[in-house]
């Protein structure tokens, strides 16, 4: 707000400082202005959209491999097009059914634990009365966010492997050691406790803020009326979140084919591919390293439009519930 | 508006034309004679005669290649010693770590239609894929030409199964690494508890055993229980129980052998019919033996639950002394033994068939290549490095007198990726004549110079320490692999007992792509449950086999089989 | 609270305390664990017996840091990265920004623009075709090739944008009548008023660029050429493998190449320094400007 105030008194001086030149000064006709600032707009945006156009339209003609048996010593003009070829492919292939398991499992229940902890840890922290425990506790959650996952599967390898710290602990309690990253039935459950111990404490910031802007008036009446915490919680708080919890979670449904690929791939090996390879790691596996250009396209193209429908669709919801817009 | 619209995409298509036109002309690299393979006519172009010649190359490196201090991928000693002597400068157009860097690199290089002039790919399908993309060159007549007598007996050694593997419609595509045998796996017995129990297992003192004394020696250190524990276990495997190499450790391989069941190779059988190992009658032979065996608690009861870290222990607290595997087990699994109880003794054995021969497969003889881009003007150039490092450089000591920093290269291990072809080009039976170079010198009758291989050399030390009573691990692991395990590979091949199989190595088929791991598992699992399971074994093999051949296994075959008439 | 004195909401007090104290050390052991390996002894570290006190204590690791060429170089190219990135993204969001916040009346243009730039955030091309345009460009192995593909982070043109439309119509319009063209009304008050947004679209990219290290896989042909972040990743793979292998012979010859495990989590905790050196600020604009974007408009 300061800043703003003394931008405000920096505008004033100007204006007033100008006074005397504009009084010099013929009106100049509305329409020659507009132009003038058109032109001007034009030149602010140019420059973002020359490097939009290099690196973000034009590559986006080599989808057009997709279509063709594309054969790199050929280009893209003198590959041979076969129509949907990979496209009919890809439903004959039993790895699509499970990529695309891997993927939806893994990404709800990134968003559903992830919210669920964020709005429990938002409503728990807001309970917090003593000012330095509570910004040493935010300061502490919110880091890992923060970190790349090169670092953060570099930490998780060190604690999760066979002999790591975690299974040294589970031994001294007597269990038997899981293999964490080598396991088909434990890597997914790996995966999904790690992003969210990653993301909850950064995503809880706006349930935390719109906690704050319940009116305290309500708490205070409710507990003159004799309700309990719990009851406050449940009628007055998670009701005042509302709308951000339905907001959140329309955007998160908008990343559901994107089921983090920093960290599988920083994270993964062949054993469990079975139970973590996610659609983006398979169009990376096989468009990329796998050399089936076509075929990665092909995928990658579903992909992009399923998840382009999702967020066009995800903003009317939100638009309809919360009068807010995604984008 | 709309006018503007699609007048700014009008442009844009034609930018886009233009940026992806240069992608398809790139693989050009501007060096359109079509000089690939001329080398024929002029064999004996010496490297001095023409210009100097600028190679782009895609190296595959290694994280800690333990390079002296300002050397690095691109000069090195080796690298400057090739410059020198073939007046060429190697650049490097990519350079990626083993595994999937590398693949994305050369990858990445495809997609752009521009392959540096000689590289290394790591497999086959990526071999005939540049192959029938024409993006590769044809090395025949380059080869005939130029490579040494010494290099191409090298190759020869493999019986023409090294060069058939990269001869793709009678043309030379590739120079293949080779991958030498590691003969059967042995039957390593614990020595010194024989010796404690007054067990006499070879009394012929021919080295061979058969299936039913491999069954008497556990039988007897089950009985026996010499280091007093709480459980014995005559013999413990892997829940995999097979594996795809002849020799691999902790599986019933062994046995499978010995009856003529090669689980996990595709072969030709007598009739001449590609078979699966896994499926065939001499597998269920081999399952019935190991079920008995099982069943009269001579293989531990565990069978199937047990890791591979869990049979480790049995061997470390003496539970178990009894290990199936190949001549280098002592380096990297018996040493653990040792590393507890340096009592511990080993003795390899092999088990013979019913006719006294013992059944081994061929390794697969290649599995990486080296190719030359089809634009490359000078193929031949490929050739001569290839003289340089694996023939010159290895036999001709004047060589290494000219470039002294190359001989402490290899005297201080410098990691062998930082040779200019990250392959190993060596005879077939390369192990026999290091180890009969070893064994000469251990004999006193050569010196430790007189050794050629490094490896070979630091061997010798460690195991002339452990003879003079140093006790130390690598002394008694080299023992055990070298005076042993190749000791006993050299009889072998001395004594012409070898039953060899040549195994069809295929391609990933279309078929394997989608159905291969499930397949595996699908055998696994069977196994497992026949071994250890009660019901009737004839009919639960033949619902496996049929399983087998319904979910792809059929399928897969004639894909082969389609595979090898090409 | 009202309540706060009875036995009920005291033993509540201390469950809630417990819960986010718990969830705070969650966070944090993990991070010390790192800190505590890199400062070990590596033959205590690859028998893996280091928790949260470092075991055989040595800073050796650091000190053969500081030794390592490759690892500043990598730094260094990433430092480079982060401020080319950085003043890239300003100069080119910043107005583009200010040109998307007027109306369809005074920038006719306005609407097209605007649907390119989201539909460029919601659609690519992929992975191949961007490498060759890239590599046709002659930007491999260069550091324009981490750069410039990123050169228009859409997201923060739209945080901006949601910033700028917030700013007082008046003051505008009062340069306006001055004669100001829109280029000093951007530079002279929207600039200044918007300090905290551009300091939060400046962490993003800060961030953004200093932690991705799949840019560095693709782009750079040598390890040598590597950003830190993709350096890191490449000696990830070395554990990698061991996890790989954990059933495997190949294993029980790895554990003894895999000494240099402290050094790597040296290397790691290297690296995540100067993110730790600007975090004061991460928390204090990213946070808020994150609750600007989401929760006011």
């Amino acid at each position: 707000m300061i800043i703003v105030k003394q931008a405000y008194r920096k505008a004033c001086l100007f204006w007033e400082r100008s006074m005397v030149i504009k009084m010099k000064k013929n009106k100049s006709s509305i329409s020659s202005t507009k132009n003038k600032n058109s032109l001007q707009y034009h030149a602010m945006v140019l420059p973002g959209m020359v490097f939009l156009i290099i690196f973000g339209y034009l590559p986006m003609f080599g989808l057009i491999m997709a279509f063709q048996d594309f054969v790199p010593a050929k280009g893209l003009f003198g590959s041979q097009f076969v129509g949907l070829k990979h496209f009919t492919y890809m439903f004959t292939l039993p790895d699509i059914g499970r990529v695309i398991r891997n993927t939806l499992i893994i990404a709800l229940g990134k968003i559903i634990l992830g919210m669920l902890l964020s709005i429990a840890f938002s409503i728990l922290l807001n309970e917090i009365r003593m000012k330095f425990l509570k910004k040493t506790v935010q300061t502490i959650v919110y880091l890992p966010h923060f970190l790349s996952w090169v670092v953060l599967a570099a930490v998780a390898m060190n604690l999760f492997n066979i002999d790591g710290s975690v299974n040294q602990i589970i031994a001294s309690l007597g269990f038997e050691k899981i293999n964490f990253l080598g396991s088909n039935n434990v890597f997914r459950k790996l995966l999904i406790g790690t992003d969210v111990w990653k993301e909850f404490g950064y995503n809880s910031v706006v349930y935390l803020a719109a906690i704050t802007g319940i009116d305290a008036g309500l708490h205070e009446a409710a507990a003159i009326d004799g309700a309990s915490w719990w009851k406050r919680v449940w009628h007055i708080t998670i009701p005042g979140m509302l709308p951000i919890i339905l907001l959140m979670t329309a955007m998160n449904l908008t990343s559901v084919l994107s089921a983090g690929f920093d960290q599988i791939y920083n994270l993964y090996s062949p054993i469990v591919y079975e139970v973590s390879d996610v659609l983006d790691t398979y169009i990376y596996r096989i468009g990329l390293v796998g050399r089936q250009y076509s075929f990665g396209a092909a995928v990658g193209l579903c992909r992009s439009i399923v998840a382009l429908i999702m967020l066009v669709g995800a903003n009317k919801i939100t638009e309809k519930l919360t009068n807010q817009r995604i984008y | 508006m709309r006018k503007k619209f699609f007048r700014k995409a009008a442009a844009l298509t034609l930018a886009a034309v233009t940026a992806l036109s240069l992608a398809a002309c790139g693989g050009g690299g501007g060096n359109n004679d079509s000089s690939a393979g001329a080398g024929g006519d002029a064999p004996a172009a010496d490297p001095a005669d023409r210009e100097k010649v600028t190679i782009t190359m895609g190296r595959q490196t290694t994280a800690d290649p333990k390079f002296p201090e300002g050397d690095n991928y691109e000069d090195n000693a080796y690298i400057r010693m090739v410059e020198q002597e073939l007046n060429v400068d190697i650049v490097d157009q990519f350079e990626a770590n083993n595994g999937d860097d590398y693949n994305r690199q050369v990858s990445l290089a495809l997609s752009a239609g521009e392959l540096p002039d000689i590289m290394k790919v790591a497999s086959k399908d990526e071999l005939t894929e540049l192959y029938e993309n024409e993006l590769i060159a044809d090395l025949t007549d380059v080869y005939e030409n130029y490579a040494s007598d010494y290099i191409k007996g090298l190759y020869d050694s493999f019986d023409g199964r090294a060069l058939a593997d990269v001869t793709y419609d009678g043309k030379l595509m590739a120079l293949p690494a080779t991958a030498s045998d590691a003969g059967p796996g042995m039957f390593w017995v614990r020595s010194d508890w024989a010796e404690t129990l007054g067990l006499k297992i070879d009394e012929d003192g021919d080295r061979f055993v058969t299936l039913d004394e491999v069954k008497a020696v556990a039988q007897a250190f089950i009985d026996g229980n010499p280091e007093n524990v709480d459980k014995m276990v005559g013999m413990a495997f892997d829940p995999a129980l097979t594996a795809t190499s002849s020799d691999n450790a902790n599986m019933i391989n062994t046995i499978a052998y010995s009856v003529g069941a090669y689980p996990r190779h595709w072969y030709e059988d007598e009739s001449g019919e590609l078979v699966y190992g896994s499926t065939t009658d001499e597998m269920k032979q081999a399952l019935s033996i190991v079920r008995d065996w099982y069943q009269e608690g001579i293989i531990d009861e565990q069978l199937g639950t047990r890791t591979w870290d869990d049979i480790t222990s049995l061997l470390v607290n003496g539970q178990c002394g009894i290990v199936f595997g190949s001549w280098h087990v002592p380096d990297w699994l018996l040493n653990n033994v040792y590393t507890l109880n340096n009592k511990a003794v080993y003795e390899p054995y092999v088990v013979v068939n019913s006719e006294g021969k013992v059944n081994c497969t061929h390794y697969k003889a290649t599995g990486e290549f080296v190719v030359v881009s089809a634009d490359f003007e000078y193929p031949e150039i490929a050739i001569q490095i290839l003289n340089l490092i694996y023939d010159d450089m290895m036999t001709s000591p004047e060589l290494l007198e000219k470039y002294p920093e190359v001989d402490s290269y290899l005297k201080e291990g410098v990691d062998g990726t930082a040779r200019p072809y990250n392959i190993e080009v060596k005879s077939s039976t390369y192990l026999l004549e290091e180890y009969a170079e070893l064994k000469a010198a251990l004999d006193g009758q050569a010196t430790k110079e007189e050794i050629s291989s490094a490896e070979e050399r630091t061997n010798y030390d460690a195991i002339k320490a452990y003879q003079e009573g140093s006790g130390e691990l690598t002394g008694w692991c080299k023992i055990h692999s070298r005076c042993k395990g190749v000791d006993m590979l050299t009889y072998l091949n001395d004594s012409d007992v070898y039953n060899w199989i040549t195994p069809v190595y295929p391609q990933t088929t279309m078929t394997m792509k989608t159905n291969w791991a499930n397949l595996q598992t699908l055998e696994e699992e069977s196994f497992i449950k026949i071994v250890t399971g009660t019901e009737d074994l004839d009919a639960s093999f033949d619902t496996f086999v049929s399983n087998w051949k319904s979910q792809g296994g059929d399928t897969i075959a004639s894909e082969i089989k389609e595979q090898m008439g090409n | 609270m009202l309540d706060n004195k009875s036995t009920g909401s005291k033993i509540r007090n201390v469950v809630i305390h417990i819960i986010v104290i718990g969830l705070g050390l969650i966070c944090l052991l993990p991070m010390i664990n790192i800190v505590a390996i890199s400062f070990s002894g590596s033959a205590a570290v690859s028998a893996n017996r280091v928790g949260l006190v470092p075991v055989d204590f040595t800073a050796l690791a650091y000190k053969r840091i500081v030794e390592d060429s490759q690892f500043w170089h990598s730094f260094g190219i990433s430092v480079v990265r982060v401020v080319l990135t950085l003043a890239l993204n300003l100069v080119i969001t910043v107005p583009m920004a200010y040109a998307m916040t007027r109306s369809k009346g005074e920038f006719p243009a306005r609407n097209l623009y605007m649907n390119l730039l989201i539909f460029a955030m919601l659609f690519n091309g992929g992975m191949i075709p961007t490498y060759i345009v890239v590599k046709n460009l002659h930007l491999l192995n260069t550091i324009w090739s981490l750069i410039l593909p990123g050169a228009v982070p859409v997201f923060s043109v739209i945080l901006l944008m949601n910033f700028f439309k917030g700013v007082p119509k008046a003051l505008e319009e009062a340069a306006i009548i001055d004669g100001a063209s829109q280029f000093q009304v951007l530079l002279q008050i929207m600039v200044p008023c918007a300090k905290p947004s551009i300091a939060t679209v400046s962490l993003f990219s800060i961030v953004g660029s200093w932690n991705d290290f799949f840019g560095g896989l693709i782009y750079m042909q040598r390890v040598e050429d590597y950003p830190i972040m993709t350096y890191i990743q490449s000696l990830n793979i070395d554990l990698q493998e061991l996890v790989k292998n954990a059933a495997n012979s190949a294993a029980l010859e790895n554990v003894a190449e895999l000494s240099n495990r402290n050094l790597n989590a040296a290397k790691i905790v290297v690296a995540v320094i100067p993110l730790l050196l600007i975090y004061p600020f991460l928390q204090r604009y990213l946070i808020s400007g994150l609750v600007m974007g989401s929760v006011k408009e």
